[in-house]
């Protein structure tokens, strides 16, 4: 194979040689290590060695002449194929980290020291002559606040340079973020009405004489934002809310038989409850009544259609209510959604969601019948439009094929935003969801 | 103006304050002969005569301890440690003297002593060729510490540090010793010490860095920019490690909200740690993510097959940036 | 009271020949004249005469694989290394006064002594082509991996020479250091420590002429270097270090009285550095090719040949066999290093504490999470 040796770089800004004397012939074999050439450059004189062993097939340049570094040096006829010879040379840089190179005599000693050859050059800083070209920098108008205050900001989706601080200093303080957060939540619903009982809740419980029967505790930051979310949906979504009664005992039978291998399958990390079928047939359902993915957009007068599903499943926290959101729920097969699930809720005690994990839902469920309850009245996860409840599963005698036999039953609750979600919609949608609870095996067609 | 490396600019800079003051005299190893195992003393001898820049015996303690005596009586030394990594017998005259003796003597005595010596990392060198613990001689009272980053800084700061009453600790990043060359003025200019530069104004990301990891990071900011051509990062070479430019860090921090600090040397208490305390000190409430520093490992460095671990990259560096723009 | 030059150590025995040389009147033991001719036979060394054949195959060896690695530099696959050039006979000579059990405490330019204790080529050329494996030595190889921080080693060696009187051992230790490192402190304090313990310590010093370009004398005061040794009341004794006879004579002498209980020696050999101080020294900068050449003339490896074929034990074939057995002992010990070519992040943390430290655990796991990041990109 033929094999051109280039002259390589020895360092100390060289880009050229003078050839002082050929130390091979043209057909002569040659080991590595062989000198070929004795060069002289302006600092040293050196032999170039082979870098391989072959036959020289060709020499380029008379002695006398000047040789230009990364030039073609001499011809080598060596064993082995261009492809070999490729690989080699890959593997020799991914080992070294460099292509061969032959190291400046005279250097320093240690070590090798990169030369940066003719390249080009930094102009003059001018630093202590008169022209110096100093940069000055200078603070910006920024807000100042701790970092707890910028968090607290940051999970308020505030931008805390747009508040006004009324600390030290003008430090944005922690009331200084909520106060703004109030004021400023509030587009594009009507100002709040007007309570006609509020002297008298203004008065306040002190004037009752209950005195020391009663102890005061601060409202949270996380509770707050909760009383106003719910507030805020009431006050702006006329709810509907339809309730149902579904047949489960096949969606039951389906759990009790895959659970305990679903759990070995995934080493402990997710349960299999009904939630994520649950899921799977809202997903379904929302897919045939995209009204109730949608958002409302009154002051813009139109309706917003989202073409993605991101299914907020209410969880509880150690400060309240909060809802993590699956995004994309109807793409995660149920094993994807059961461990999302406990690592929402797992993130969700230990106050660790991100701002990103809580926003972004087109359709919530709230599961209180883990705990205890069969129908409810779920308020809306405001902008979104429909909301469903899940209640507990009862033993309870159902009829079927005109008997009275023993069924499982679940109780759902749907509310929905009445502005946009009329009641035959809401009713059909919630059908759906029945149907395929009621034979989960219909999910498998969706 | 000529155009040097940073070799040539010391080599400059040294010939200048010979030429100018003659109680300066340059001794270590193989400097005056030979010029320096860098070449960084080139013919300083055959200019000025063996009596004032001349080889001394194999011993880095009785070089700094003989210059101590040489400063006590009238004359200034610059020495030269061969490397870095060979400072260590000469660190109790380092320590107990040269660091103190002003304080010693309230004064009677000082000692105008410029060490010179390469240090870092990333030439494929041997054992001990590779050592970045400037930290170290910071962490010590009555030591200046100054690390240049280009070949003028260098030729301006060593100027400052020759004519400087109190003594130097001149660390010279030797992977970027003729890797970068720079307009030079061919005659005498101080940059004081105790200065940062900034290099790039932003408003995004304070980064400070010194020495040779200083082009990586350059590098690393050309990789984030291909990315968010809208990234403004705050680019600040450190350069005197003792003291600190306190107040060009923090003002910058207080602007851009983040700071990574990227040194070569080992993380334990490094320089990076010092700059971190210094922006929570001065720049607390203008924080926007937790400031970090890129350091060494707390390993010694590798040999040469493994250096790649070890040294930074500028993809390295650029995944640490991301982590503070990113909070 | 018996009148004694200041300059005969108290503790010396008229058992040893060699100390009725006196370094500082210039007497300096040699055998062999420059074409190998025995030219001293009081005290010549008791050797089969296989054994110094294969002495010089070691010689040979040492010099192969120094020239080899020079080559190999050039092209990059190993990087900056000291050359042995030159001082092979002092380096294979003093080794063959020791046992397998003897400690051999280097600097970094002994590789004939390392071969002939059980250092491996492949060690060799792993160490200086920047691997730390390649000071992993064969088990049992009670050989030290090379110094850098110069004549700190010669402690080492002391304290090696302590425990070894401790455990009520037999063994010795030779430590060796150059003529620049004289004048460091730390050699000065193993001389002093090793005598006042009467250690079982044989102090070879390498006098090659040059500390990098510093010549012998800039380096010291002192007439000879081993009369440094008097300070401490060792004796000290100058041989031709490229002369195999004198110093393998000489340091067998010393061995045996470091074994026999009387404490420490010194040797200066007086060789000469043939290569350059590393791959990347210019030599033409401080010294002439002429003193180069001179020098060239006293060549160990020439001298030694020149007296085994005056014996009858070696030829031209012989010669040819054994240079081409050494190529091709160096080219598979060279192979087996470049087929080494990862480096794991582990070696980078594991070996700096027996456990590993949560500051290490920690700096390892964030530069695993940089590398997934980079692969995924």
């Amino acid at each position: 194979m033929r094999y051109i040796f280039k002259f390589p770089d020895i360092g100390e800004g060289i880009t050229e040689g003078r050839i002082l004397e050929w130390l091979a012939r043209v057909g002569q074999e040659v080991k590595e290590g062989d000198p070929l050439v004795k060069m002289e450059t302006d600092k040293v004189v050196a032999d170039i060695p082979s870098p391989k062993k072959g036959r020289i097939i060709r020499l380029f340049g008379q002695v006398g002449e000047i040789a230009n570094v990364d030039e073609a040096l001499v011809e080598l006829d060596i064993e082995g194929t261009e492809e070999q010879a490729l690989a080699a040379e890959a593997a020799a840089v991914a080992a070294t980290g460099k292509t061969t190179k032959v190291e400046e005599k005279g250097f320093g000693v240690v070590g090798e020291i990169e030369d940066a050859g003719e390249g080009a050059f930094l102009p003059a800083t001018g630093e202590g002559l008169e022209e110096d070209r100093k940069i000055s920098v200078r603070a910006g108008k920024k807000a100042l606040a701790t970092p707890v205050a910028r968090a607290m900001a940051r999970d308020l989706g505030l931008d805390i340079n747009d508040v006004n601080g009324s600390g030290p200093g003008g430090r944005v303080m922690k009331n200084d973020i909520t106060r703004f957060f109030e004021e400023n939540r509030q587009s594009p619903a009507p100002p709040p009405v007007k309570d006609p009982f509020a002297a008298a809740a203004a008065a306040g419980i002190d004037d009752n004489g209950a005195g020391e029967r009663v102890t005061y505790e601060d409202l949270t930051q996380v509770r707050k934002s909760i009383a106003a979310r719910m507030v805020q949906a009431k006050q702006n979504a006329p709810h509907l809310t339809a309730m149902e009664k579904v047949e489960v005992s096949r969606l039951v039978e389906l759990r009790r038989r895959y659970r305990e291998a679903f759990e070995a399958a995934n080493d402990g990390a997710a349960r299999l409850t009904y939630l994520p079928f649950v899921i799977k047939a809202v997903c379904a359902a929302l897919a045939e009544h995209p009204i109730l993915n949608g958002r409302l957009e009154m002051d813009k007068n139109r309706f917003a259609r989202q073409n993605f599903i991101n299914i907020g499943v209410a969880v509880d926290s150690p400060d309240g209510l909060i809802v993590p959101v699956i995004k994309d729920a109807d793409k995660k097969p149920i094993r994807a959604l059961a461990l999302e699930i406990v690592q929402l809720a797992e993130k969700a005690r230990n106050r660790k969601l991100t701002l990103d994990e809580i926003r972004g839902g087109t359709f919530s469920i709230t599961n209180y019948g883990s705990i205890a309850g069969t129908y409810g009245t779920p308020i809306i996860n405001y902008p979104e439009v429909a909301i469903l409840g899940i209640g507990r599963i009862a033993d309870e005698p159902v009829v079927a094929g005109g008997e009275i036999v023993p069924g499982k039953v679940l109780r759902i609750s749907l509310s929905a935003d009445h502005r946009i979600v009329d009641g035959a919609e809401a009713a059909r949608f919630l059908k759906r969801v029945m149907d395929l609870l009621a034979d989960p095996t219909g999910l498998l067609l969706v | 103006m000529a155009v040097m490396n940073m070799v040539q600019a010391i080599n400059t800079g040294l010939r200048e304050e010979l030429a100018r003051d003659p109680q300066i005299v340059l001794f270590g190893e193989d400097v005056g002969v030979e010029g320096g195992v860098f070449r960084v003393t080139e013919n300083l001898q055959k200019e000025f005569g063996p009596k004032r820049v001349f080889d001394s015996p194999l011993a880095e303690s009785g070089i700094v301890g003989a210059a101590v005596g040489m400063a006590m009586n009238g004359l200034r030394p610059v020495v030269e440690i061969q490397f870095s990594g060979f400072v260590y017998p000469a660190m109790n005259q380092i320590i107990s003297h040269v660091a103190r003796y002003r304080n010693r003597s309230r004064g009677v005595y000082h000692m105008p002593i410029v060490i010179r010596m390469p240090y870092g990392g990333g030439v494929r060198a041997l054992e001990h060729h590779s050592e970045s613990f400037e930290s170290v001689f910071a962490h010590f009272p009555g030591l200046k510490v100054v690390i240049p980053a280009t070949p003028y800084d260098a030729k301006g700061l060593l100027t400052s540090a020759i004519r400087d009453d109190d003594p130097v600790i001149f660390m010279e990043p030797k992977k970027v010793y003729r890797a970068i060359k720079q307009e030079v003025p061919e005659k005498p200019y101080e940059i004081p010490l105790g200065n940062a530069r900034v290099l790039t104004v932003g408003d995004q990301l304070t980064v400070v860095a010194y020495g040779a990891v200083l082009r990586e990071v350059q590098r690393a900011i050309k990789l984030a920019k291909a990315e968010r051509p809208d990234l403004a990062v705050e680019l600040i070479d450190l350069r005197s490690i003792f003291p600190i430019d306190r107040e060009t860090v923090a003002e910058s921090v207080r602007k851009t909200g983040r700071l990574l600090v990227v040194t070569e040397g080992p993380q334990t208490c490094g320089v990076g740690a010092e700059l971190i305390a210094l922006v929570n000190e001065e720049a607390f409430l203008h924080l926007e993510a937790p400031p970090r520093r890129l350091a060494g490992f707390d390993t010694v460095p590798p040999l040469p097959k493994g250096e790649h671990h070890y040294f930074h990259s500028p993809e390295r560096i650029h995944h640490e940036m991301l982590k503070s723009l990113e909070f | 009271m018996e009148t004694k030059s200041l300059s005969t150590p108290s503790s010396s025995s008229s058992r040893y020949g060699w100390m009725r040389l006196e370094p500082s009147e210039g007497q300096i033991l040699q055998f062999l004249d420059n074409e190998g001719k025995v030219i001293r036979q009081a005290d010549f060394p008791v050797l089969a005469p296989e054994s110094v054949v294969e002495a010089y195959r070691f010689m040979l060896l040492s010099r192969v694989a120094d020239e080899k690695a020079l080559s190999w530099q050039r092209q990059g696959r190993l990087y900056t290394f000291p050359q042995n050039k030159g001082q092979e006979a002092a380096a294979v000579g003093s080794a063959y006064a020791l046992n397998k059990d003897d400690w051999l405490i280097p600097a970094y330019r002994e590789l004939g002594a390392w071969l002939k204790q059980g250092v491996s080529l492949t060690n060799f050329y792993l160490y200086w082509g920047g691997n730390e494996k390649g000071s992993v030595f064969p088990k049992g190889v009670r050989v030290l991996p090379p110094s850098v921080p110069i004549a700190s080693q010669l402690l080492h060696a002391a304290g090696i020479g302590f425990a070894i009187q401790y455990q009520g051992g037999q063994e010795v230790v030779i430590g060796y250091v150059g003529d620049g490192g004289t004048s460091q402190g730390d050699f000065h304090e193993a001389l002093n420590f090793a005598g006042v313990w009467k250690a079982p310590v044989i102090f070879f010093c390498n006098n090659n002429q040059y500390a990098i370009s510093v010549p012998r004398a800039r380096q010291t005061s002192s007439r000879t270097i081993a009369q440094k040794a008097l300070a401490y009341d060792i004796p000290g004794i100058q041989v031709d270090g490229n002369d195999f006879f004198a110093v393998y004579s000489a340091t067998q002498q010393a061995v045996d009285r470091a074994r026999a209980g009387d404490g420490p020696s010194f040797i200066e050999a007086i060789t000469y550095r043939l290569g350059a101080h590393t791959t990347a020294d210019d030599p033409s900068r401080y010294r002439t090719i002429e003193e180069e050449q001179e020098w060239a003339q006293r060549d160990p490896i020439r001298r030694l040949r020149g007296y085994l074929e005056g014996k009858g034990l070696w030829d031209e074939n012989k010669e040819s066999a054994a240079a081409l057995d050494a190529e091709r002992r160096c080219d598979e010990a060279f192979a087996e290093y470049e087929a080494v070519t990862d480096y794991p992040v582990d070696d980078v943390f594991k070996y700096q504490f027996a456990d590993m430290p949560p500051e290490l655990v920690q700096q390892k796991v964030a530069y695993e999470k940089f590398l997934k990041w980079k692969e995924g990109r």
